[in-house]
């Protein structure tokens, strides 16, 4: 099933996925691939509790994302992909996820974490994780919500950007 | 004393606390916390620190088993998702979203006359009917 959209925001499902995109995709199901949370039937009950009703939501192991996307039952679904940080989005697509364009929405800070755009805070693993997506042939793009200031990341800034460490 | 912590979107929730304070005096155990440049994680462990703060020594109910309160400002939000998580299991801690003036005004006047569970309710209803057409229609 496509996915319109592939998003890595350390907040998961919060209002700019399930208003600020949602109101503007209008995707069939939002699948949250993060292992902790599939794992907790307390946290799976929490953040599926905020997706409005009329979007189905999928919170899934990353290893479960790529065979739930390619169920034949669900071929004709919109599917907004979410992931809590970088490195999981780089083994989504290592797994064959089917995606073209990263959307990087928010990393906050964090210890050891270093600003590269005033929503993305990033340290070494997440540059890496950047560099291999790269390499996988997606296109990397930073946009908090839609209408909001897209910024490009491409190989030169993450570069430059690992110099600051 | 029920403690109170409003967590919002940005500075609402501090400007909420302020103006309360302006308009009623200082109120102890009410605190504002912002979600701004802080992820889910974040946000949920400064809401268990919260929590388990005991705030004034010399307050012979003061303990960190005592009833508290968490505003929102909007529900299936970060704020909200992150208080879920840390305190929706707690039987001590009841979770309201949409705060307004209003609410926080009538915590503090009902906070030390009326028993948690009906502080709770009141300060439900009183949000609720706060929200009125004042005019133009």
């Amino acid at each position: 099933m496509p996915v319109i959209l592939a998003r890595i925001d350390d907040r998961l499902i919060h209002g700019q996925v399930t208003v600020g995109w949602s109101e503007r995709l209008r995707p069939d199901r939002i699948l949250l691939a993060n292992n902790a949370i599939a794992a907790d039937p307390w946290q799976t009950k929490v953040y599926s509790s905020t997706v409005p009703p009329e979007i189905e939501v999928s919170i899934l192991p990353v290893s479960k994302a790529a065979s739930s996307l390619a169920a034949p039952e669900r071929l004709d679904e919109q599917v907004l992909l979410l992931a809590g940080s970088v490195g999981e989005m780089a083994e989504l697509v290592r797994i064959g996820v089917p995606v073209r364009e990263v959307n990087v929405g928010g990393l906050h800070f964090g210890p050891g974490k270093r600003e590269m755009l005033p929503f993305v805070y990033v340290d070494r693993q997440d540059l890496k994780a950047f560099v291999r997506l790269l390499e996988m042939g997606m296109s990397l793009s930073a946009q908090q919500v839609p209408g909001g200031r897209e910024y490009l990341i491409d190989q030169e800034q993450i570069q430059e950007m690992g110099e600051k460490f | 004393m029920v403690r109170a912590l409003v967590i919002t979107h940005g500075g609402i929730g501090q400007e909420l606390v302020r103006v309360t304070e302006m308009i009623l005096g200082p109120v102890p155990g009410l605190t504002a916390m912002s979600n701004s440049g802080k992820s889910a994680a974040d946000i949920t462990a400064q809401i268990k620190e919260w929590q388990v703060e005991v705030p004034e020594a010399d307050d012979p109910d003061a303990s960190a088993r005592a009833p508290k309160l968490i505003l929102l400002d909007d529900y299936g939000g970060s704020c909200a998702t992150s208080a879920q998580l840390a305190c929706g299991q707690d039987p001590d801690t009841a979770i309201i979203s949409g705060v307004n003036l209003a609410m926080l005004m009538g915590f503090v006047t009902w906070r030390d006359s009326v028993d948690f569970e009906e502080l709770v309710a009141k300060v439900v209803q009183k949000g609720r009917e706060a929200i009125i057409l004042v005019g133009g229609h």
